[in-house]
């Protein structure tokens, strides 16, 4: 009971609230600016939030991550311009309704049906966490392996155009993690000479240049793109009705985002497609879809949201990110000193209440600032685009800079970020790089671990049961797109 | 399906599969100038191990890569041209070009100062040419974020040769 007063005490902190609050507004903003995302929001305040205490810094990410999802949606349904992918879905529906005159009644119901899927995530994400963080402690090396060669293999089914992209990617955030000097024997690798590099490549300035400068690049392209002026609008709550009709969609989305987001690797795009497309599935008017139903803007919008409180589990619980921003949040962790992992549970449970405080108040703050500014965040997306993108580089730099007070940091932000942006135009992801370079590092240390306590005998490594498990499920992750793929094909030959 | 697959191998993807072989090789071949490593650490896993094992598994993937466009085009749902149909306009390359200048110079200009450049030779750059709201951007933004974190955050930053700073 101590550790939950506690930790909830430290969220309800006036300054944690305001940080919350800080987080929330930068969350929505960030979302429901096209091109900036919540992961480009937290990559860019990750530096700063150096200087704060690591409780206060992680309740203030947690929030802004909830937030940024909900933010997306405002300007995909005002303007069918999602600002940030997982709410591509919503904008099927919700734009559609905005244009018939209902963009308040549209906006209302993507606020609650949010705000619903992220609470009802949340007594997942309290329950879980510490019941899979005692199971971890048990863990040893080889099955921390194997959770992460889990992980990795992920990737393959993650949103993005290609898994084979995804994967490749994956392995080169999993090179770069090797870069440094190795822990076994302490012989340096490819550091070309830069003594700033013998500890390996610094996670803030590359996740800055994979996610802001990449995206200025990309900007830099459509700067004199003109958005839709937004209507006035006023945002109405759901009806009676609307909310009768809804109950259904939202609870089932709800339960599919936890579980997608709980899944390592997978995100809240993929809940919000799967929470769409689930909400049609059940539908008994599926033909309307697509022109402005409420069940197609409450399935995405609770299963959205829903993945966040999901994806926090695995985070903290393993240490294992469960979506790419949860990935920047875990690297703001490590950044704080941090091992995230069942042992950070066990030894301060409060830290876990605190975030759970934290994302509570996030949602209830995102519905009310949803709610009330909706029409002024839109409004936002006037800002030309000619001082938006300066402005988000010079934070770039900043950022970058301010971490250790070096201009190496700096270039290598730049290079992350030419480097980012070759990928993009290819097909390859940022967030499984990060992904790869994040885990890389244990993935490497239990390989090695695991190795002198098996004498380098590989096949002792499937002794665990457990091993063997994650193993089979790794295999089941790397084939999984091709057989959906073959279920979907052979489907739409027999629709019958 | 190999057959007809080698027929429909996609040019682009050819060239950057070639490009990441490239790119595996010369990480091999860099990790065969580590340093030797002392008799002691015999029993260990070597450093070179785990970054091979990468560059295995990259290349092999990487030599998929011409191929997939044919396989997914097979089932109808290859979306991977969507980003690159349309040439990457000068822009980009003049923005990168400008923030490399504008990064270079920025330990002699100082940050301040380096802030205020990027500030103004960017908007000018994407087609910014209304002066007063340029220049109050220019001025006003980088002052702006300095005093914050200057005095908030209290971080240093450096002067430059004109010793101009808000520490």
């Amino acid at each position: 009971m101590e550790p939950i007063l506690e930790g909830l005490g430290l969220a309800f902190s006036l300054y944690n609230m305001a940080l919350v609050i800080a987080g929330v507004l930068i969350g929505v903003l960030f979302g429901a600016l096209p091109g900036l995302s919540s992961p480009l929001a937290i990559a860019l305040l990750l530096p700063f939030t150096i200087m704060l205490e690591p409780v206060s810094a992680i309740c203030m990410m947690a929030a802004l991550y909830c937030a940024g999802t909900f933010g997306g949606s405002i300007t995909a349904i005002l303007i069918n311009a999602p600002g940030a992918p997982p709410a591509v879905a919503t904008a099927f529906d919700g734009y559609p309704m905005a244009r018939r005159g209902e963009a308040g009644r549209a906006l209302g119901l993507a606020a609650v049906s949010s705000v619903t899927g992220g609470l009802l995530s949340l007594v997942v994400f309290i329950v879980a966490t510490p019941l899979l963080a005692e199971v971890a402690v048990s863990f040893r090396p080889p099955e921390y392996f194997a959770l992460t060669v889990f992980a990795l293999s992920m990737l393959a089914s993650i949103s993005g155009r290609s898994s084979l992209r995804n994967l490749i990617a994956g392995g080169v955030g999993v090179l770069i993690s090797t870069v440094g000097t190795h822990l076994g024997t302490g012989i340096e690798r490819f550091t070309f000479g830069f003594h700033e590099l013998t500890e390996g490549v610094e996670f803030v300035p590359v996740l800055i240049g994979l996610f802001a400068v990449s995206e200025m690049l990309v900007q830099s392209q459509t700067a004199d793109m003109a958005l839709e002026r937004i209507k006035s609008v006023v945002v109405k709550l759901p009806s009676r009705e609307d909310i009768r009709r809804v109950a259904g969609t939202v609870l089932r989305s709800s339960g599919i985002g936890t579980f997608i987001g709980i899944l390592p690797a997978e995100g809240s795009t993929v809940a919000a497609i799967i929470g769409y497309n689930e909400a049609k599935r059940w539908s008994r008017r599926k033909h309307e879809f697509g022109t402005g139903v409420p069940e197609g803007i409450a399935g995405p919008e609770a299963a959205n949201n829903a993945a966040t409180g999901g994806a926090m589990v695995p985070t903290l619980a393993l240490g294992i990110p469960g979506s790419g921003t949860t990935a920047l949040i875990l690297a703001a962790l490590i950044a704080h000193g941090f091992r995230p992992g069942p042992y950070l549970i066990q030894e301060t449970p409060e830290f876990i209440y605190a975030i759970f405080g934290a994302m509570a108040v996030g949602n209830v703050a995102f519905l009310v600032i949803g709610l009330v500014g909706a029409k002024l965040f839109a409004r936002i997306t006037l800002i030309p685009r000619t001082f938006l993108w300066p402005m988000v580089f010079g934070f770039s730099v900043i950022g970058a800079y301010s971490l250790s007070g070096s201009f190496f940091d700096v270039w290598v932000m730049l290079v992350a970020g030419a480097v980012g942006f070759i990928m993009r135009r290819h097909g390859f992801g940022a967030a499984p790089l990060v992904m790869g370079l994040i885990l890389g590092r244990m993935l490497e240390e239990t390989l090695s671990q695991s190795m002198i306590m098996y004498d380098n005998d590989w096949l002792r490594l499937l002794e665990s049961p457990i091993v063997c498990g994650f193993f089979a499920m790794a295999v089941l992750g790397l084939t999984w797109p091709a057989i959906a793929a073959r279920m979907a094909a052979r489907r739409s030959r027999d629709p019958e | 399906m190999w057959r007809s697959a080698l027929g429909r191998v996609h040019r682009t993807d050819l060239a950057l599969s070639l490009t990441i072989l490239a790119l595996v090789g010369a990480g091999f071949y860099l990790s065969t100038t580590f340093e030797e490593v002392s008799p002691l650490f015999a029993d260990t896993i070597q450093p070179e191990f785990f970054p091979r094992l990468l560059l295995w598994t990259i290349g092999i993937l990487a030599l998929l890569l011409p191929f997939e466009h044919a396989f997914r085009s097979k089932r109808g749902d290859s979306g991977l041209d969507e980003d690159r149909r349309v040439a990457v306009q000068p822009i980009a390359y003049v923005t990168f070009a400008a923030a490399l200048v504008l990064v270079a110079a920025a330990e002699w200009l100082g940050t301040y100062l380096t802030l205020v450049a990027i500030c103004f030779a960017l908007p000018l750059l994407w087609g910014e040419r209304r002066w007063i709201p340029l220049t109050a951007f220019a001025v006003g933004f980088p002052t702006a974020v300095m005093v914050l974190f200057t005095q908030a955050f209290q971080i240093y930053f450096q002067p430059g040769v004109f010793g101009l700073s808000l520490n």
